[in-house]
């Protein structure tokens, strides 16, 4: 992440339009790519869960849903801040890939109340992974969708319309390398603090302390 | 969201950079801060059924001392806990999901 933040703001060139405020490329686009990543993720591991009913492939494909819903905060806060900048709005509600973002970052939103509304472990793991398959099988028909659309402001950074200089584009690899490796690390935390915990809560209850 | 726009320069990236970046690391920042609070209340868990188990223990070698032989020696809580754990299979109690306070 250091080297990443030193390639930003010492290395990257200073873009002719934007200016500085381009500089929020490199943290809110590697952002939505490793959220949007992240929910296809939890799709996978929750296919997964249902083949093998192996409660820790559910817990896993939580895990990342959950930190991928963090990462969604951020990317709409970082792309409001540059849509202000850039723009002059806030929110822009014309523009596709902002809403498509929105509509699935609002879907996941419902996915923790809908888990937590069932009270039946096993049930709840069971449809919380039908959800997490059919919700990660949608996030990349909206980015398809939202491509294929004709009417945006929004730029497009990888593909065959952009024409990112070099040492932009080196930049900006390394920051989505390093956000993917923020991204790993937190889950592999988180998955760890939550295993220790059902370990010393299934513990104290097995010795009867609960 | 007004306050900050307020507080940024207008005309000119920086502000809204300096903005982007904080708020990143704020929220990095808020989701360590409530990772490490979780983590002391596992502590603070850990260390009482430490205790518990150690107390449960004393009990139990204290009867086995003053009432050797006799039949009731394995009726202590923990034991009979700890025997129906040995004869239970491994549930998946250990991966089950529960909703916890904020």
């Amino acid at each position: 992440m250091g080297i990443a933040l030193c390639l930003v703001f010492f290395y990257a060139p200073i873009e002719l339009e934007e200016g500085l405020l381009q500089k929020i490329f490199y943290l809110h686009v590697p952002l939505a790519i490793v959220s949007l990543g992240g929910f296809v993720l939890g799709g996978i591991l929750a296919i997964a869960h249902l083949r093998t009913r192996d409660r820790r492939w559910d817990l896993r494909s939580y895990v990342t849903i959950h930190m991928s819903l963090i990462f969604g905060v951020a990317v709409l806060l970082t792309g409001s801040i540059w849509a202000r900048g850039s723009w002059g709005h806030w929110w822009v509600w014309s523009e596709p890939t902002l809403v498509s973002y929105l509509i699935v970052f609002l879907l996941y939103a419902t996915y923790q109340p809908l888990r937590f509304a069932i009270e039946d472990p096993e049930r709840q793991a069971r449809y919380a992974s039908v959800f997490a398959i059919v919700a990660g099988a949608f996030v990349p028909l909206n980015f398809l969708a939202v491509r294929l659309s004709t009417s945006y402001l929004h730029p497009r950074v990888l593909g065959s319309s952009s024409n990112l200089p070099g040492s932009m584009r080196f930049t900006f690899l390394v920051s989505l390398a390093a956000i993917a490796l923020l991204f790993a690390t937190l889950c592999s935390y988180e998955l760890t603090a939550k295993r220790t915990r059902m370990l010393l809560r299934s513990r104290s209850r097995i010795l009867g302390y609960r | 969201m007004s306050v900050l726009a307020n507080a940024l320069p207008e005309n000119t990236g920086d502000g809204y950079v300096a903005a982007a970046y904080i708020v990143f690391f704020v929220l990095l920042l808020v989701y360590v801060a409530i990772m490490a609070l979780r983590l002391s209340h596992v502590q603070r868990d850990l260390r009482d059924l430490q205790a518990r188990t150690q107390e449960s223990a004393r009990e139990h070698e204290t009867r086995q001392g003053s009432g050797a032989g006799s039949s009731d020696v394995g009726s202590s809580d923990a034991e009979s806990g700890a025997g129906a754990a040995a004869g239970r299979p491994q549930s998946h109690d250990d991966e089950t999901l529960e909703r916890e306070p904020a």
